[in-house]
């Protein structure tokens, strides 16, 4: 308690207890020697340095004409952003823009393969046919051809099971690459503001 | 001397200023000169060094006034200009060589005891004391002490928690208290 009560000393001093806090202090120090002793003490350091002799220094106008003269031109109301702060913010938007464009792609990929798959586009998207093939349905049906007419359904199944396989890994590796750099940028960025020096605001 | 209306609040001369207007900058720093270099010279304890500090200071704040949010307080935002600009001056100048604590904590005891002496000496003895402070903890009791700023808005203008303004505060007046203890005794009818 009393340890608790000397570290807020400064505190009260300064009048920034309040409330129960301050009530509890002042029956502290009503009970508590030691303390009373340092919060005089502690008074008597700051009545010190408010007494600390102030020296002359340049008048007022003075030194308002002097910095009004020196002053550049305009205070940079329209300054351009920095290229680097730009540079640096387009960053995210690039790789956001590229999750949506990742995911439009498959997302219309997924649809057009589904419509195929049934049929709604009929002959239209023949074209679909010929890359839908993978390399080892293409062998089987080259191997056997007519022998294996009997399993045909299955395979195409099958292939079509690998193919959609595909499509999904490939489609969940790009996101996995955009979020992997989206969250390199944010480390970075992290670690840029956590170097900034105790300063305050250093480009001011 | 700029003639400004009383009605011109500080507000209306900062966006005139943020507008290129000089004469209304001019005005905020005669509002605000003195509070700032009272505090850089606090920082510095040279009067040549705190008036080099406080015209940087504004040049920065001329400089960086666009975007500074009306929003806030003025006086805050050119204090934590004014901080940096001193801290960037002190850096400048060549190291000065502090004298041995010990030889601060106990004066000349045959030099003359009378109190104008005596009075000479913790002037001097208080402010080797200030220059004996980490920078941190100078700032915080400067703020507090010349700037006369709550601890909230030291906390503000440091950008640090309320609970680092009072850690910081408490070690620089025990620091003190500590160095001037010996004073303590002969002057307190003084200062008390």
């Amino acid at each position: 308690m009393h340890e608790e009560m000397r570290e807020l000393l400064n505190a009260y001093l300064d009048g920034e207890l309040h409330g129960w806090r301050l009530q509890e202090m002042e029956t502290h120090l009503a009970s508590c020697e030691a303390c009373r002793n340092e919060l005089r003490e502690l008074r008597l350091v700051s009545n010190m340095l408010q007494a600390d002799p102030v020296p002359e220094f340049t008048s007022t106008e003075r030194f308002v004409s002097q910095l009004t003269l020196n002053l550049p031109r305009h205070p940079l109301r329209d300054r351009p952003p920095q290229p680097g702060s730009l540079a640096w913010w387009l960053v995210p938007a690039g790789l956001l823009g590229a999750w949506f464009f990742v995911q439009t792609v498959f997302t219309l990929t997924d649809m057009v393969t589904a419509a195929n798959m049934t049929g709604l586009l009929g002959h239209a998207a023949s074209w679909l046919t010929s890359g839908r093939e993978t390399i080892w349905f293409s062998t089987a049906t080259s191997l056997f051809g007519g022998q294996a007419a009997g399993a045909q359904p299955t395979l195409s199944l099958l292939n079509d099971v690998s193919v959609f396989g595909t499509n999904l890994l490939s489609g969940f590796l790009w996101q996995a690459a955009i979020v992997l750099l989206y969250w390199a940028w944010l480390f970075i960025w992290w670690l840029r503001g956590s170097r900034r020096p105790m300063k305050i605001q250093k480009a001011l | 001397m700029v003639q400004t209306q009383p009605a011109d609040t500080e507000t209306s001369l900062i966006e005139q200023a943020q507008n290129g207007d000089r004469n209304a900058f001019g005005e905020l720093v005669r509002r605000h000169y003195q509070g700032v270099v009272l505090v850089v010279y606090r920082m510095c304890g040279d009067t040549g060094l705190a008036e080099d500090a406080a015209q940087e200071a504004f040049m920065r704040a001329w400089v960086n006034l666009a975007s500074y949010q009306p929003k806030g307080c003025l006086r805050n935002w050119l204090y934590r200009i004014a901080i940096n600009a001193a801290l960037d001056v002190l850096r400048r100048k060549p190291e000065e060589k502090l004298e041995d604590e010990e030889a601060l904590r106990m004066p000349d005891q045959e030099a003359n005891p009378e109190t104008a002496l005596i009075e000479k000496e913790q002037v001097v003895l208080l402010q080797q004391a200030m220059k004996s402070l980490s920078e941190a903890a100078r700032t915080v009791l400067i703020l507090r002490e010349y700037g006369r700023l709550s601890y909230q808005e030291i906390a503000s203008v440091l950008d640090v928690p309320v609970g680092t303004v009072m850690s910081r505060l408490n070690y620089a007046r025990n620091r003190l208290r500590e160095i001037m203890r010996f004073y303590m005794v002969k002057t307190e009818s003084v200062y008390a």
